[in-house]
């Protein structure tokens, strides 16, 4: 490894011991290195293996008996309407409300646009959930509420249908194109604007004709990015698809490992075909945006202005403020709601209120008590692993010239391109049996949380190290401090916010995970996630709403500390991700 | 470089593996092979029994919250569809990290597949003296705990007193149906119990009737006492009985042509490390107390010593039909894809 070279250079200049230098810096970017490759690169080049049918054989025959069966052709074609369906519907919602809150004198615009992050964070099976009380067939509050005023015979919405999988997973996805068109929105130069209106140009058909092609990219770009993020959502599509009937590939590999015996073989062929599907569809992202970027449209700040709608911005307000009581308000509402009242189906009324269910989901239910303690372990061990990893990767790249560094990073960014699903797949063929055998403990969740959201901490390290001068390090050794003494004594107390940000970019998403702890957890290994689902399985609805709403007020309370550390969640795009 | 990298991956590797390795008693405990060797000292140093079970969460937690209280063994326990059940025990297995000392699932071709593979250990109980022959396994490595009826459950309100009594009525009631089974297939055997039996054109009949599918059996009860379905096949007749002593607008019924019947079953397993509380949890479930508190759950017990739950019918006064559980795991895999074709949806094949 190359890592020694540079150090054992400035050792020289320093004219100090070279052996104990290199072997703990070594020792420590080594330790970090292996780690990833064992948590990333291992279970990739198994699922990879388990498609070929290994390890009791090794042939092409399992892929061909995975792509002929039909049950395996409906499920592709489900996700890729609901990738496409998504897509559509994020752009429809997502590029008003971003237009709105970037470019209009509309008022709440800062409200809007914190709801709209709302959306986001919250985990979307908790939507899911909130979306069987608010439009189930029947029971459901809107549905009731539509019988009562134009009197339905039978509600007239139903959640369980393609339609409202789609609706589910788009008011939560729909935050990529928002967040995208947003930013790309407030970075256009005014000057543009004013030189067409000075040609004569109305407001509208500056917007249109300038504003409109300027930001197409970023538009395009989100609409692929929501439409992939659906993709990879098991939890809505399970807690909506199952009943409804309609099967998706996450879906599909969940059930094809989770009823006996399980068939590795044909769950690695589905898995391969989502990472396809991802990876084709970020690299058309990634081609779509180099090939038409503008260069008016950079990172900088640039003078921007509001348009004055008049009387219409009331119009445009009432707009968003529908989109976002769909997509947040209606869920929290109802979910807390119902943790408090006794029973869901009846009116709220003050005989109706009780903590009971908080009670028995915070003490009483075992599998729920024991998943609170476990998420909150969990989420804690894969973040501070992480942030290890991330910083160590980052540190490689920026401050070494280590050969493979790059490939590093690649490794390191790659699972924010793998559904959860297909992680934990490839992470079941790799640890179910020797040398590493710890399916059945809560290690291999811990591996998997770490494989997972590694990529968070890893930009979010890069992103803080880069910030840091290189030659505030340098001072230090120049002045004879050792490497670890540099790191403990610099590089770590510069880089405190930013590494607590890391930290807690991927606690927020590990605490709430249940695409690949579905797939890993056993007997005693619950978190809260799986607490929430089978609850909701046996119907104990009212419980789930109580768990429901802990795991919100956790999650919003550290994002909330997130864009407080990071000065402003203004600037940001980049809202924690929080996939189910 | 290259030593130290190799001590790296060296010292990962020895830190990696040993605690999981150490901590885990990977000797097959012999332990009692029969109901008079259990000591039951050994058995409170053992200190918890780890149980996977499919059973309704209300009625473990009695039976275990009794057994604690005897014993103060503390009991564990993994809850989920009986596919889910079968389906960890296998995998855990398979990795070699058996967790459970006891399985308890309604599904005997599960349990007869755990035989199979050798994960089950024959164990002599004095429970098997009240349990019918065909209800338990010659070599005693499981035995049925309960039998489940699958019955009509209805919507009082909406049927008042002309329920759907037969299984060829349900079909007439269009949209208004609703049943159970998870993704990976849970109501598969009882649905196969009733299409072999009477056909698979009632199953194709029942499809074309656009039944609501929920989960669990407790669902079904959740959706009629709302009133969002008005009747549901092949509903757990624990359930039924539940949510009508519950006052629930909701009845059911055993159709006379035939009701089929689902075997729930339990057996220890070869690798537990705590087989002492095991056998002695096994025989607190087997055994007349367990049973009595299952019963009072709503549980038609597997014992022919044990009265049936208070208010409901003799078991002798029904005609059951029995699952045929060796042609059910011979053909899972095909019957499985019969289901789908007919109603839609996953069935984990």
């Amino acid at each position: 490894m190359q890592a020694a070279a540079p150090a054992a250079v400035a050792d020289r200049a320093n004219g100090r011991s070279i052996a104990s230098k290199i072997s703990f810096q070594g020792l420590v970017l080594g330790f970090a290195v292996a780690l990833l490759l064992f948590l990333v690169g291992y279970p990739l080049l198994w699922l990879f293996l388990g498609s070929l049918g290994a390890p009791q054989s090794l042939g092409l025959e399992h892929l061909q008996r995975a792509f002929a069966r039909p049950q395996n052709y409906a499920a592709l074609v489900n996700t890729l309407q609901l990738a496409l369906g998504t897509g559509v519907m994020s752009v429809l919602i997502g590029v008003p409300l971003a237009w709105a809150t970037s470019r209009t004198n509309m008022p709440l615009r800062y409200v809007i646009h914190a709801l709209v992050a709302l959306s986001y964070i919250m985990p979307p099976y908790l939507t899911a959930l909130a979306y069987i009380f608010l439009l189930g067939p029947e029971a459901g509050h809107f549905n009731r509420l539509l019988q009562g005023l134009f009197g339905f015979e039978s509600g007239p919405l139903n959640i369980f249908s393609m339609p409202g999988v789609i609706f589910v997973i788009g008011i939560h996805v729909f935050a990529f194109t928002y967040f995208l068109t947003y930013s790309a929105l407030k970075s256009v130069d005014a000057s543009l604007e004013e030189s067409a209106q000075v040609l004569g140009a109305k407001r509208w058909q500056t917007t249109l004709r300038i504003n409109l092609p300027l930001v197409a990219p970023a538009i395009t770009g989100g609409a692929l990015l929501s439409a992939i993020d659906s993709l990879a959502l098991f939890g809505p599509q399970a807690i909506i698809g199952t009943p409804a009937q309609i099967v998706f590939l996450p879906t599909r590999i969940y059930a094809t490992i989770g009823s006996y015996p399980p068939r590795w073989a044909e769950a690695s062929a589905l898995s391969l075909l989502l990472v396809f599907l991802t990876v084709a569809g970020l690299a058309l992202q990634r081609g779509y945006l180099e090939r038409r970027s503008y260069v008016t449209v950079s990172g900088k700040g640039v003078r921007t202005q509001l348009l004055n709608l008049g009387p219409a911005r009331w119009a445009l307000l009432a707009f968003c403020l529908t989109i976002v009581f769909f997509s947040a308000i209606a869920p929290v509402g109802i979910l807390t709601l119902n943790a408090f009242s006794k029973s869901w189906t009846d009116p709220l009324s003050l005989s109706n209120l009780t903590l009971e269910h908080f009670h028995t989901a915070l003490f009483l239910d075992q599998v729920a008590v024991r998943g609170i303690i476990n998420s909150f372990k969990l989420a804690t061990s894969a973040a501070a692993i992480a942030v290890l990893i991330g910083a160590a990767v980052a540190y490689l790249d920026l401050r070494t010239n280590v050969r493979g560094r790059r490939v590093l990073d690649y490794l390191a960014i790659l699972p924010l391109g793998l559904p959860g699903t297909v992680m934990a797949v490839g992470i079941l063929l790799a640890f179910i049996r020797l040398p590493i055998p710890i399916y059945g403990t809560i290690w291999i969740l811990l591996a998997a949380y770490v494989a997972r959201f590694i990529p968070l901490a890893t930009r979010s390290a890069n992103a803080t190290f880069r910030q840091i001068d290189p030659s505030l390090e340098e001072a230090g050794r120049i002045t004879g401090a050792s490497w670890f003494h540099v790191i403990r004594r610099i590089l770590v107390p510069l880089s405190r916010p930013g590494l607590l940000v890391a930290f807690l970019l991927v606690f927020i998403p590990a605490f709430g995970e249940l695409s690949a702890t579905i797939l890993l957890y056993t007997g005693g290994t619950e978190t809260i996630a799986i607490a929430i689902y089978r609850l909701n399985d046996l119907g104990q609805l009212e419980v789930v709403s109580a768990l429901a709403v802990f795991t919100i007020v956790v999650v919003l309370t550290l994002a909330a500390l997130v864009s407080w550390l990071s000065g402003s969640s203004w600037s940001s795009s980049e809202t924690p991700a929080v996939r189910g | 470089m290259s030593i130290e990298r190799r001590s790296v991956l060296k010292g990962l590797a020895a830190a990696g593996t040993a605690p999981f390795i150490a901590g885990h008693a990977w000797s097959q405990a012999a332990g009692p092979s029969d109901a008079g060797q259990i000591d039951v000292e050994k058995a409170k140093a053992e200190g918890k029994v780890v149980l996977y079970t499919s059973l309704d969460t209300q009625i473990v937690d009695a039976i275990n919250a009794a057994f604690t209280k005897k014993y103060g063994i503390e009991v564990q326990y993994f809850r989920g569809g009986s596919s889910d059940v079968t389906g960890k025990v296998l995998a855990e297995a398979d990795a070699g990290r058996s967790q459970a000392d006891m399985v308890d699932a309604s599904d005997v071709a599960g349990l007869m597949l755990m035989k199979e593979r050798g994960l089950l250990k024959p164990f002599k109980s004095p429970a098997m003296d009240p349990i019918a022959k065909e209800l338990r396994d010659p070599d005693g490595t499981w035995i049925a705990d309960r039998l489940t009826q699958a019955v009509i459950h209805y919507n009082t309100k909406e049927f008042g007193s002309a329920p759907p009594s037969t299984w060829e009525d349900l079909t007439k009631a269009s949209g208004r149906l609703v049943y159970f089974s998870s993704s990976s297939g849970d109501g598969a055997p009882r649905l196969y119990t009733l299409a072999s039996n009477f056909g698979w054109d009632l199953l194709k009949k029942l499809a074309a009737t656009k039944p609501l599918r929920v989960q669990t059996p407790q669902v079904i009860a959740q959706v009629l006492e709302r009133g969002e379905r008005g009747a549901g096949f092949l509903q757990n007749d624990n359930i039924a009985w539940r949510s009508k002593r519950q006052g629930k607008p909701t009845d059911y019924l055993f159709p006379a042509e035939g009701v089929p019947t689902e075997v729930g079953a339990c057996g220890l397993l070869k690798s537990s490390a705590r087989p002492h509380a095991a056998a002695l949890y096994y025989e607190w479930w087997m055994g007349p107390e367990g049973q009595a508190i299952l019963v009072k759950g709503g549980k038609y017990s597997s014992r022919t010593d044990v009265e049936p739950p208070e208010g409901s019918v003799p078991l002798s006064k029904i005609k059951l039909i029995a699952p045929d559980h060796v042609e059910y795991k011979k053909n899972k895999s095909q019957i499985l894809d019969r289901l789908a074709a007919t109603f839609g949806g996953e069935w984990g094949n």
